[in-house]
């Protein structure tokens, strides 16, 4: 029978766990969520050593007193799960620092690895660990790891193996004889040291005895049970719980000391002469806006080519290849229709925005694992505080710019609760891809300068974040702005395969969305569409009933088309539908061409078009400017029967709609997670008489010009 | 630019409940008196609170040596052995430096 064993990474933020979890587990990585909280949960699979190995990466903590969401879910763990080994990841170069988390984890008595990583950069600053001391003092396995190249992952492996098979409990950590005698006192109490009671109830008692952490809070919650404590209390002028808590701050103090060495040495850090600039009052300001720029330059102008041809390769290739397969088969007349509306027209058009999709998020995640990220909280936290809101709710913010869903997570990361629902506020302002997918496909098609307007709404959309935000600070969340403590982590130059690995991760999750949800989408919309069978035209069809309900509603800001407000009903699922279910009506107008299908010459001129695109894109990097969408080209049927339902007034209107209405059921979702149904829903009414209301404006004005 | 009430309320230190702070600010140097470059060693905080608790748990421990990095604005990026921490003000004026 194999051994399944369940791995708990423990470390302080930044300390490189998830880069040792991959380096750990390779490619069998998953991404979720703890439950009922919105905090992202990494997991990893690994048969190693006939040993089935799970392990769940912890979020990044300082302490396990839990002062925030985060500390609570790895207390939580821990005292519920009771993982059969904790690796306890400290960066060495900043152990002093990570070991007050060490001092609590101990306390557990749980079995734990140490894992010193950053090794080699502890070895560049001349940072020296006394390994067999170590263990001598904490009784636990020790293993030097380098999360970068792998180095001591195999090392770590085999004592999580040794562990498991022979678990033991480390020493405790101990404290100073006033509050050794104490929990000595509150033993005998206590014969049986039940595990720390979570939910009122200590029946479950852990096989570890010796847990101090539960004598820790059986003594905190005491009151005034035991004398000394409150003499102790009383002369320290602190509640015990601060009293315990200066005691582990001694413990890991000692303990380092008795354990890490300095050279002493000259080279100064990197990391501060970057500093030097990004950090300045006014150059840093600069910094900060050359790296967004270049982030949507890279990412629109070094994908457009690659969408085209993708785009090209469904219509010209694919879906011609599949059509003459179906005809020799002898397929019959709606199989094909089905195909080429529902399938090539809905789900093949959105999965042509991968390459774009995928090179946002690359270059979020390298703006991430680089360490810039907090600097742009402290750079803007002196224009975003004016505001009422914190220099870190930028963060959450730009994160916006990738998806929306993420993002809202991440404000998390806010301890106060006010500042939280204030971000979550504007964050579906921030315009994410799958409106980009929308825009660049109107823009185009009605404006001479696609770009100027793209970027015009780009701009509109965070307006009108900062407003919203400013309203509520005016009126809702009126009050003191919380104070902010952040930790601003080295500059390290992050490992490709990590990641390109997070790249993936979101990939698929976008691709699983077009395979199920967009899919369904499509299918129901092109059922609508040919329902009652045998229908003459469209427009008696069910879904053009539908839309024709709607469209009173929609007509004052322009739009006045069944075909469009059958299209923002799916939409609702997430803002990229719009176009696909666009695709599936329009499509049936679309002649379809009766061309001979070769595969070869086909197949060799889509390599010609994949090795032209890959040439234009580099190309595109050496211009100042963001090229992207200054030509048109594509699919021109779909286009042509667009056009003719649209003015460049209402074009704008539409877009102006889709970008302000959260028109997005996993952002709507993930709010009403993190702020309360009631919250979610008042916003979505709120971005809908918004998004009608400047909608309106514009179209209005757009008219009379 | 209209400044927001909230800013003009900073407490000051007799004003705690606890009464810790009994000593008044103008005795006391804290790590908002210092300026960019200056260095520094902990020597005490002026409260106990949660935001108090987060900085320690993040390194800035008493007796711990420090270096201003750099400030603008209201945050402050203090240094110390390896690490670079951003506080606010209003987390400065609570930390006792010598």
């Amino acid at each position: 029978m194999t051994k399944s064993i369940k791995v708990a990474i423990a470390g302080n933020p930044n300390v490189g766990k998830t880069t040792l979890l991959n380096q750990a587990a390779k490619t069998n990585l998953k991404v979720g969520n703890w439950a009922g909280v919105t905090v992202e949960k990494k997991e990893g699979f690994l048969n190693y050593k006939g040993c089935d190995i799970h392990f769940i990466d912890l979020p990044g903590i300082y302490t396990l007193e839990p002062l925030s969401e985060d500390e609570w879910i790895a207390y939580k763990f821990i005292v519920e799960e009771e993982p059969d080994v904790i690796v306890n990841v400290i960066e060495t170069t900043n152990a002093e620092r990570d070991l007050l988390l060490t001092t609590e984890l101990l306390e557990f008595g749980r079995p734990m690895i140490i894992a010193l990583n950053m090794s080699d950069e502890a070895r560049r600053l001349g940072i020296e660990v006394d390994i067999r001391h170590t263990i001598e003092l904490l009784d636990v396995r020790v293993v030097e790891t380098n999360g970068r190249n792998g180095e001591g992952v195999q090392e770590l492996l085999d004592s999580i193996i040794e562990t498991a098979k022979a678990p033991h409990t480390p020493k405790a950590p101990t404290y100073s004889t006033e509050i050794e005698q104490l929990l000595e006192k509150v033993r005998e109490e206590n014969p049986k040291t039940p595990n720390v009671p979570t939910n009122g109830n200590p029946a479950e008692a852990s096989p570890w005895t010796s847990n101090k952490r539960a004598l820790l809070k059986l003594l905190t919650d005491s009151d005034g049970r035991f004398e000394e404590k409150v003499r102790l209390e009383r002369s320290y002028k602190k509640n015990m719980g601060d009293i315990i808590k200066n005691e582990r701050y001694a413990f890991a103090h000692g303990f380092y000391k008795e354990v890490f060495r300095k050279r002493r040495l000259t080279n100064r850090d990197i990391t501060d002469k970057i500093d030097k600039v990004a950090l300045h009052p006014v150059l840093g300001f600069f910094v900060f806006l050359l790296v967004i720029f270049l982030l949507f330059k890279i990412s629109f102008d070094f994908s457009m080519p690659f969408m085209n041809w993708t785009e090209g390769f469904m219509t010209d290739f694919l879906s011609p290849l599949a059509l003459s397969l179906l005809s020799h088969v002898g397929a019959g007349k709606w199989l094909p229709e089905f195909f080429s509306q529902a399938i090539v027209g809905g789900v093949g058009f959105v999965i042509t925005f991968v390459p774009l999709i995928a090179l946002i998020y690359f270059f979020l995640a390298l703006l991430e694992m680089s360490g810039y990220m907090p600097r742009i909280a402290f750079i803007m936290d002196r224009f975003m505080h004016k505001l009422g809101l914190h220099g870190k709710g930028m963060i959450p913010l730009l994160l916006g710019f990738g998806c929306n869903v993420p993002a809202v997570m991440a404000t998390r990361t806010l301890e106060n609760k006010r500042d939280k629902l204030l971000v979550m506020a504007m964050i579906p302002f921030m315009s994410c891809p799958a409106r980009l997918v929308v825009f660049s496909f109107f823009a185009i098609l009605f404006f001479a300068h696609p770009a100027v307007v793209i970027f015009g709404l780009y701009f509109l959309g965070i307006a009108i974040g900062l407003l919203t935000a400013f309203f509520l600070r005016k009126t809702a969340y009126r009050g003191k702005l919380s104070h902010f403590v952040m930790e601003l982590p080295p500059y390290r130059a992050p490992r490709i395969r990590t990641v390109l690995q997070i790249v993936w991760v979101q990939i698929k999750s976008f691709l699983y969305r077009a395979g199920t949800v967009i899919f369904a989408a499509s299918v129901v919309i092109w059922i609508l569409l040919n329902t009652p069978p045998n229908i003459k035209s469209q427009s008696d069809s069910v879904a053009a009933y539908i839309g024709k309900a709607i469209t009173p509603i929609l007509a004052p800001i322009g739009i006045n088309d069944w075909r469009i407000s059958t299209s923002l009903i799916p939409a609702f699922l997430a803002r990229e539908i719009v176009l696909s279910s666009m695709g599936t009506i329009y499509s049936v107008d679309v002649q379809q061409k009766n061309t001979e299908f070769h595969f070869l010459p086909a197949l060799e001129q889509q390599v010609e078009g994949l090795g032209q695109a890959t040439k234009e894109s580099f190309m595109s990097l050496l211009t100042p400017r963001i090229e992207t969408m200054q030509t048109t080209e594509g699919d021109q049927g779909l286009r042509n029967v667009i056009r003719s339902s649209f003015t460049p007034a209402s074009a704008l209107s539409f877009m102006i709609f889709l970008l302000l209405y959260t028109s997005c059921l996993a952002t709507v979702a993930v709010i009403a997670r993190e702020g309360g149904k009631k919250f979610a829903f008042l916003f979505l009414a709120y971005s809908f008489v918004a998004a009608w209301g400047v909608a309106f404006i514009v179209y209005h004005i757009g008219v009379l010009l | 630019m209209t400044t927001f009430r909230d800013y003009s309320g900073e407490k000051k230190m007799t004003d705690t409940p606890d009464g810790t702070a009994s000593r008044s600010a103008a005795q006391t140097k804290t790590l908002k008196d210092l300026l960019v470059g200056d260095s520094a060693q902990i020597v005490d905080f002026l409260k106990e609170n949660d935001a108090v608790r987060k900085i320690e748990a993040m390194g800035l421990r008493r007796g711990k040596k420090i270096t201003i990095m750099q400030k603008m604005g209201r945050g402050i990026v203090v240094k110390t052995s390896n690490s670079r921490i951003v506080i606010t003000s209003d987390v400065a004026k609570d930390i006792e430096v010598k």
